[in-house]
């Protein structure tokens, strides 16, 4: 019998966005099957439904000819499900022997089997055709070797379901090869292989069977990746829903000096010579794929990190951004996290409290106690401003939903009346709708002068509302696009500069 | 809304149904003593160190960091005040000032040392704790210290309307700070350090400055708790201090303050110091073996340590639709 796994009508909500809706996937052994969509489109929480870290709302899952979801990651690993999660799972002080024995390590006379486990992790590595120290710490290890031990981990339990979440995103080509070569050999033997990559040529080239995922649904169900040429799937994947939403152009002024500018900034994170110009009231797109170094270099360059060469300008003065506090107070910059719930929010703080703390003294009076009610009539301002649905303003930010929170973190900025604004994946895990409502947010923002450096990693969002495009590839910008807002040629031009 | 503060209040609320019934149940087996004019008294002026003390921990609670030095901060700080006035003849409000700058500086100090190393203050005021005892006994050695002026605990047994007045000071400070972190930009800051670091620093607040803040008010606190003990009590020896540190986490952690960090509770902290003394009344009163004591609020500890976080991980599971680790 071959081995299968059924996924029939799974679903799963988080609070404010339905992540899954009713998702079929068909994972047979002997095959190597591609799951795709954009960030958000749900393949993660879909994985992790599968190995049991999620408990779905609603559908069933069937293994092995049993029909029930794994209560737990041990158990799936039990039943033979192995997982390379997308975030790194690894015990940075535990050696790489150590760690892809971590599951399941032989075990002789109640004691750790050394020798058995060195041989194990030896033959997994062997496999991969990856040559490393194998008393190394992970700690000391470079991010695509972290990755390679990552995948090692998943071959030693000698799992017949093999769950890859992006497992070539840090790795280099020559690494992607051999990794492809076990994948084609494991393949040969049986096993079910479900791959999630962002880069389509790789699908391609590994793949058999596809499965398109869109804003939780699945809009292609397990059919031969042959018939499907790569412009179907893409358009599968990011919709047609918001690339036909109209959209109008807006004049930027150019001609004056800009408002932010970095020249020739290089960081110790990996950036060389990276020079931008951002206008007044201009929103300035920044795609990428997820680790291209957008993120890093708007951290970097306020403060959060130092950087090691080049020029920062404001309104064409010189400027030394040395904090963030820095940036926020003296220079009136101010950064919306990728983060919400990590970064963004106090989850337990009531929701005026997350919007006064970045203006805490400007509401003094006295001997330095705060104007309660100037602070209200502030979170009230924003909240109504940006339509924040909640009971009243000492509602806890943790019982919101996603798209409240996320305004919740823009609205802290607006009230520091901040006139740049860095925007990091405002949209990510947040429904169509909620989606839509803040990119009109971010517009009107832009057009009552408000300067914004919209990143972001969903394209139809970004060709949506920026007027211009930049493209980061490995921390290097690639490609600077005036935006026409015409979907299918700058979709195009942006994959090509990605991709070549 | 009035659903939202009983909501809010729950912990301070069942403490203080609790701290009701208790004292009540006390009064009736003692056949009404404990209401007469001295063990009324005695019971409220002996509250007075534990709520101050419980404050001293909870502002570093409040952080997500723990200040072990707290006995330590206050043997030192209480043995130079007594030092000075009975070998060095300073006058009181000197000793006094001198005494609680002391342990507003070491507390300062391990602030700095927080921020500098960038260890957890676990650690830390273990060091400073450990430092700080060596300190206390080449202070009062092995004698107990009173020849300072009477007029010191003259003081310390004043009361106003029946009311001790150290009892007073304790209360006004607590009052105090609890507008500190209500009111005022300082303490709303330190409090989102405690609540989420990174959130804090990506909205522009300095954390570095909020533990120095924390552990500076701590040491102050320290230092009032001190003038208090010196106050109340009729001498000063080496053992001053020594039963600070189970006291001052079990306050605020059974009043409703997380170990994680982001919440203060003044007033759980104030009855549940109230609590933990009925607690001592009544290991006097029934003659119970005194391990009874340490043993009682020991347990209560922990079972608020764990109730909390059980719920805790609870409203997080709800919130993410996760399922239980295992």
């Amino acid at each position: 019998m071959t081995t299968e796994l059924l996924i029939e009508n799974v679903s799963k909500a988080f609070p404010g966005v339905q992540a899954l809706n009713k998702v079929n996937l068909t994972l047979t052994g002997g095959t190597v099957h591609a799951l795709l969509g954009e960030n958000g489109a749900g393949k993660s929480t879909l994985i992790k439904i599968i190995t049991g870290v999620y408990r779905a709302d609603s559908g069933t899952l069937k293994t092995n000819g049993e029909v029930k979801f794994f209560e737990s990651p041990v158990e799936a690993t039990h039943a033979g499900i192995a997982v390379v999660h997308q975030e790194r799972n690894l015990i940075p002080d535990f050696s790489v022997e150590e760690n892809i024995t971590l599951h399941n390590p032989p075990i002789r006379f109640g004691i750790v089997d050394r020798v058995k486990r060195k041989e194990l992790a030896q033959k997994a590595l062997e496999t991969l055709g990856f040559e490393i120290n194998l008393n190394e710490k992970i700690k000391n290890l470079s991010v695509a070797q972290m990755q390679l031990v990552e995948i090692a981990k998943a071959l030693v339990t000698n799992a017949q379901i093999i769950l890859l979440d992006e497992p070539t995103a840090s790795i280099t080509g020559a690494e992607t090869v051999k990794l492809f070569d076990v994948i084609r050999r494991l393949k040969a033997t049986g096993t079910a292989i479900l791959f999630v990559s962002h880069k389509l040529e790789e699908v391609y080239e590994i793949c058999d069977i596809v499965t398109v995922l869109r804003d939780g649904e699945s809009v292609l169900e397990s059919k031969a990746l042959s018939e499907y040429p790569q412009g179907e799937v893409v358009d599968l994947m990011v919709g047609r829903h918001l690339a036909d939403r109209k959209v109008e152009l807006r004049e930027i002024d150019r001609t004056t000096t800009p408002v932010f500018e970095l020249r020739n900034i290089s960081t110790a994170l990996g950036h060389s010579n990276t020079s931008l110009k951002l206008s007044k009231g201009e929103v300035l797109g920044m795609y990428g794929l997820v680790g291209a170094g957008r993120s890093e270099l708007a951290r970097t360059v306020l403060g959060l990190h130092g950087i090691t060469g080049g020029e920062i300008f404001l309104d064409g003065q010189l400027i030394h951004i040395k904090s963030l506090r820095d940036a926020l107070h003296k220079y009136k910059i101010g950064y919306v996290t990728e983060n919400r719930k990590e970064e963004g929010l106090f989850l337990d703080f009531p929701v005026r409290k997350n919007i006064s703390v970045t203006i805490l003294s400007r509401l003094l009076r006295r001997l330095g106690v705060i104007n309660r009610s100037q602070e209200d009539e502030v979170a009230t301002k924003y909240v109504d401003r940006l339509g924040i649905k909640v009971v009243n303003n000492d509602q806890l930010a943790g019982t919101l939903s996603g798209g409240n929170q996320q305004k919740v973190s823009v609205a802290k900025w607006l009230a520091a009346e901040t006139e740049i604004l860095i925007i990091d994946e405002p949209t990510v895990g947040v429904d169509v709708r909620t989606k839509a409502a803040f990119h009109e947010l971010i517009l009107e923002l832009a057009n009552e002068g408000l300067s914004i450096i919209l990143i972001s990693s969903d394209l139809a969002e970004i060709i949506a509302i920026a007027d211009r495009i930049l493209v980061m590839r490995n921390y290097e910008l690639v490609a600077d696009f005036p935006n026409t807002k015409d979907y299918p040629t700058m979709s195009r031009s942006i994959m090509t500069s990605i991709h070549s | 809304m009035l659903k939202t503060f009983f909501q809010h209040r729950m912990t301070e609320l069942s403490l203080t149904i609790i701290f009701i019934i208790g004292f009540g149940i006390l009064v009736a087996t003692s056949h009404g003593i404990l209401l007469h004019r001295n063990s009324l008294q005695g019971f409220l002026t002996y509250l007075a160190v534990p709520i101050v003390i419980g404050m001293a921990q909870m502002v570093v609670l409040c952080i997500g960091q723990m200040n072990l030095a707290v006995g330590a901060m206050g043997g030192v700080s209480s043995g130079v005040m007594a030092v000075l006035m009975a070998q060095h003849h300073y006058p009181i409000w000197l000793a006094l000032l001198i005494g609680f700058l002391v342990a507003t500086g070491v507390g300062a100090i391990n602030g700095a040392l927080v921020v500098l190393t960038q260890l957890n203050g676990f650690i830390i005021t273990l060091g400073t704790m450990t430092i700080l005892l060596g300190f206390q006994y080449r202070l009062v050695r092995s004698f107990t210290i009173d020849g300072y002026p009477i007029s010191l605990p003259n003081f310390g047994a004043k009361s106003v309307l029946g009311f001790p007045l150290i009892l007073m000071i304790a209360i006004a400070t607590s009052v105090l700070l609890s507008l500190f972190f209500s009111r005022t930009a300082t303490g709303r800051r330190v409090l989102a350090t405690g609540g989420n670091a990174l959130a804090a620093r990506l909205s522009g607040v300095s954390n570095n400055r909020s533990v120095l803040i924390a552990h500076t008010l701590s040491g102050a606190l320290v230092g009032v708790a001190s003038i208090i003990t010196i106050a109340s009590l009729p001498g000063i020896n080496r053992s001053i201090g020594g039963d600070w540190m189970l006291s001052s986490f079990a306050a605020p952690i059974i009043g409703g303050v997380l170990m994680a960090g982001g919440t203060v509770a003044v007033y759980g902290t104030i009855v549940a110091a109230g609590v933990v003394r009925l607690v001592d009344i009544a290991r006097a009163q029934y003659s119970l073996d005194p391990s009874i004591v340490s043993l009682t609020v020991g347990v209560v500890v922990l079972s608020t340590v764990a109730l909390s976080e059980w719920r805790r991980r609870r409203s997080e599971r709800a919130r993410e639709g996760m399922k239980v680790s295992r």
